[in-house]
């Protein structure tokens, strides 16, 4: 199988609000493909649905090749999905080791990797026993993807890595992800968009809950039209970093 | 490093100190044997505020559940725990209903997937789930209707009398010929309680996969567990009085605790879970539930005050000259300094300490205790990394209502056993919560000390100096009015 996930169809309310309707995106295995959109457009929420933190209620989650769907968050995220929210969700009143332990899904995840996490953000073993609540936003965000490689996780959903971060930390963080994606699949919210042209493979852009286009990054950086009318606002957002 | 040692206990050293100081004062003043006395009584006071207290900082201080039944939890605890130790045959005869309610109750995940399809008016749905709710209240009404273990409950009151190495009798069960159709008459309206929660023709809910799977095994498992109960229900409670008075006792406190924990799992699923976004119906529901499990506690045992006897151990007559005589004499009191205490007590103090180090080993250095500090944080977050939030939630939630349910049992042969008994300490509870800062369990310990030892000392001013006895209770508030003045978010609490 190519495709380590494929929603489709995929229609989640929040309460009586009609979020999702009828969002379809691909999931190449070891690739990175990028959601693009304009805020307000679902892409957070897609995240969410594949996870079972906002359950659709329509359509497939497909994982591994079996139907997600329906089942509880944990369930899912044991299946090997890791999570980086947006606004980094550090657990402020644990230590940075703490933060990064309790991803552990079996005893010892955290011993055979943490060289690999400390060989990425080199910041976090000088932090180590900070409280998380210490922590800068660039340092948060690097500890928040480095939580998501803790366990063995097969497919990362990651949620606006750049936001609020110093073009240098972009950097960094660009390299760390691109250094991801070659074990694991990663699977983007981005609204930087240069930022994302440079990462990702694949493309899809979401527009008011539905997916409107999709394709190669390299065919979207070409097409200005396309870019400009369902990207405009977001792109004069991020597009000097 | 070792400034630093300093630094960050800084808080826990002054106030120990404080009380260091203001145990050295009263040694001098006081005279060594009024000191010693009131310091041990203050301090077995604060054991128990300690245990309820520490139930509730984990249910108030972290999980920010404002829960007015922790007191009730103290109460039926000591009830239940004094009820095995005596007469055991109540609780037994009382658990193949409740298994057979809670495994239909179980049931409503499952029903849920089916009832929710059905074609039901949104007027309709409303009616439906109350005449079905209600029709399965008359079938409990129906199932317990006549049920002799009622009178059993007096029993109890007999079985107390007999003082020394008590021997509690056990009372004659209905025949099962007679007896079976109330545990089925039980699961009926389990079933109905979950089809009116199941909330038929409401398509908006989200069934969960597994949770299906989930809820056959637990029911499938709690049916074995009524049928077992069933059938040893006169048995088992004649087992139990042939054990030792000793080993009978702390089966009690393991059986109190248990039961306190097993009950609030159910109401933490069942009431509390839909309303962790809603703090104020919290506060409904648990009051409600408070008053409800005192009445019921009043019908069966009337509104009397009884005295569990000490378990043999604590209770062989004459004085142990020190505490290490008393481990071959198991005498009813200690000589302490110079000072005749009663070895029961010594033990309460011994269990507080003991619950300290282990809460606080649990809570700082285990992965649960870990989950639950980022859980209270962030529970999606928490869920996201694979863990089953909901889950550890029940398990914090039965935790402290069991260690509030241990308190009861312990005090329960040295305060008298009555409906109210748990206020006064639900009471005292909260204002150690906030003394030690909500969430912090060395904060509960702090506070529960310093408001035991200010209740002794002041019982003891106020007997000297003929003032009235409200002074010990009022220096509780005074305690926390000055704790509030210098800190506001109390001893070891975080600013937010």
């Amino acid at each position: 199988m190519d495709n380590i996930l494929e929603i489709n169809g995929i229609h989640t309310y929040i309460g009586q609000f009609h979020i999702l309707e009828g969002v379809s995106v691909i999931a190449r295995r070891n690739a990175i493909t990028v959601m693009l959109g304009r805020n307000g457009a679902g892409k957070t929420t897609t995240l969410k649905s594949i996870l079972g933190l906002t359950p659709p209620r329509e359509g497939t989650v497909i994982y591994n090749g079996k139907e997600i769907q329906g089942r509880r968050a944990y369930d899912i995220a044991n299946l090997g999905i890791g999570y980086v929210p947006e606004h980094r969700a550090i657990f402020r009143n644990l230590s940075v080791m703490e933060n990064l332990k309790i991803a552990e899904r079996k005893k010892g995840d955290f011993e055979s990797k943490s060289e690999f996490i400390f060989g990425l953000f080199p910041d976090l073993k000088r932090l180590f026993r900070l409280p998380g609540n210490h922590l800068s936003g660039g340092q948060q965000q690097m500890l928040a993807v480095a939580r998501a490689m803790v366990a063995d996780n097969k497919l990362l959903l990651i949620d606006e890595p750049s936001e609020g971060l110093a073009p240098i930390l972009i950097e960094q963080m660009m390299e760390a992800i691109r250094i991801l994606s070659t074990t694991t699949t990663v699977l983007l919210v981005e609204q930087n968009f240069v930022m994302a042209s440079k990462l990702a493979e694949y493309y899809y852009i979401l527009d008011d809950g539905c997916t409107v286009r999709e394709g190669k990054m390299a065919d979207l950086v070409e097409d200005k039209e396309l870019i400009h009318q369902f990207l405009g606002a977001a792109l004069q957002k991020g597009g000097q970093a | 490093m070792r400034l630093g040692f300093f630094r960050r206990n800084a808080t826990m050293l002054v106030v120990l100190g404080l009380i260091a100081v203001l145990g050295v004062i009263g040694w001098t003043t006081m005279g060594q044997q009024p000191f010693v006395r009131t310091t041990l009584s203050g301090l077995t006071i604060g054991a128990l505020y300690f245990m309820v207290a520490s139930g509730l900082t984990l249910i108030f201080g972290l999980m920010d559940v404002l829960n007015f039944a922790h007191g009730t939890m103290f109460m039926l605890g000591a009830y239940l725990g004094w009820q095995f130790y005596t007469n055991p045959t109540f609780l037994f005869g009382l658990f193949p209903l409740i298994f057979a309610l809670l495994a239909g109750l179980v049931t409503s995940p499952i029903l849920r997937s089916t009832f929710m399809h059905l074609n039901v008016s949104e007027k309709a749905q409303k009616t439906i789930q109350t005449a079905v709710a209600l029709a399965g209240i008359a079938l409990i009404v129906l199932a317990v209707r006549g049920l002799d273990i009622l009178g059993l409950a007096e029993t109890a009151m007999v079985a107390t009398m007999s003082m020394g190495n008590p021997l509690a009798e056990a009372s004659a069960q209905e025949p099962l010929a007679v007896f079976w159709f109330r545990p089925v008459l039980m699961f009926l309206a389990g079933l109905l309680l979950a089809a009116a929660a199941a909330r038929p023709g409401d398509r908006t809910q989200v069934v969960y996969a597994g949770d299906k799977r989930q809820a056959w095994i637990i029911s499938g498992s709690l049916a074995v567990l009524t049928v077992t109960a069933t059938l040893f229900r006169e048995s088992a409670p004649n087992a139990v009085l042939l054990w030792n008075g000793n080993l009978r006792f702390f089966a009690a406190l393991a059986v109190g605790a248990l039961c306190g924990a097993g009950l609030s799992a159910a109401v933490e699923v069942s009431l509390i879970r839909p309303l962790y976004i809603r703090p104020l119906y919290q506060v409904i529901v648990t009051l409600g539930l408070a008053y409800v499990l005192r009445e019921t506690i009043q019908v069966l045992w009337d509104p009397l005050a009884y005295q569990m006897t000490r378990p043999p151990m604590f209770s062989q007559p004459g004085k142990a000259e020190n505490i290490l005589a008393w481990f071959s004499g198991q005498n009813l009191t200690v000589d302490v300094l110079g000072v005749t205490f009663p070895s029961y007590r010594l033990f309460i103090i011994v269990l507080g300490v003991l619950m300290v180090i282990a809460l606080s080993l649990l809570m700082n250095y285990s992965r649960l205790g870990m989950i639950i500090r980022a859980g209270v944080q962030d529970r999606t977050m928490v869920e996201a990394l694979g863990i089953n939030v909901r889950k550890v939630f029940t398990i914090v939630f039965m935790l402290g209502a069991g260690l509030a349910a241990l308190g009861g049992i312990g005090a329960a042969p040295f305060i008298p056993v009555q409906p109210n008994m748990g206020d006064a300490f639900q009471l005292q509870a909260f204002i150690v919560v906030v003394i030690g800062g909500m969430g912090s369990y060395s904060g509960a310990a702090i506070g529960a000390l310093l408001l035991g030892l200010a209740r002794a000392f002041g019982d003891y001013l106020a007997l000297k100096f003929s003032l009235s006895p409200a002074i010990a209770e009022a220096s509780t508030v005074i305690i926390m009015a000055i704790v509030l003045l210098v800190r506001p978010a109390g001893l070891f609490g975080k600013k937010e």
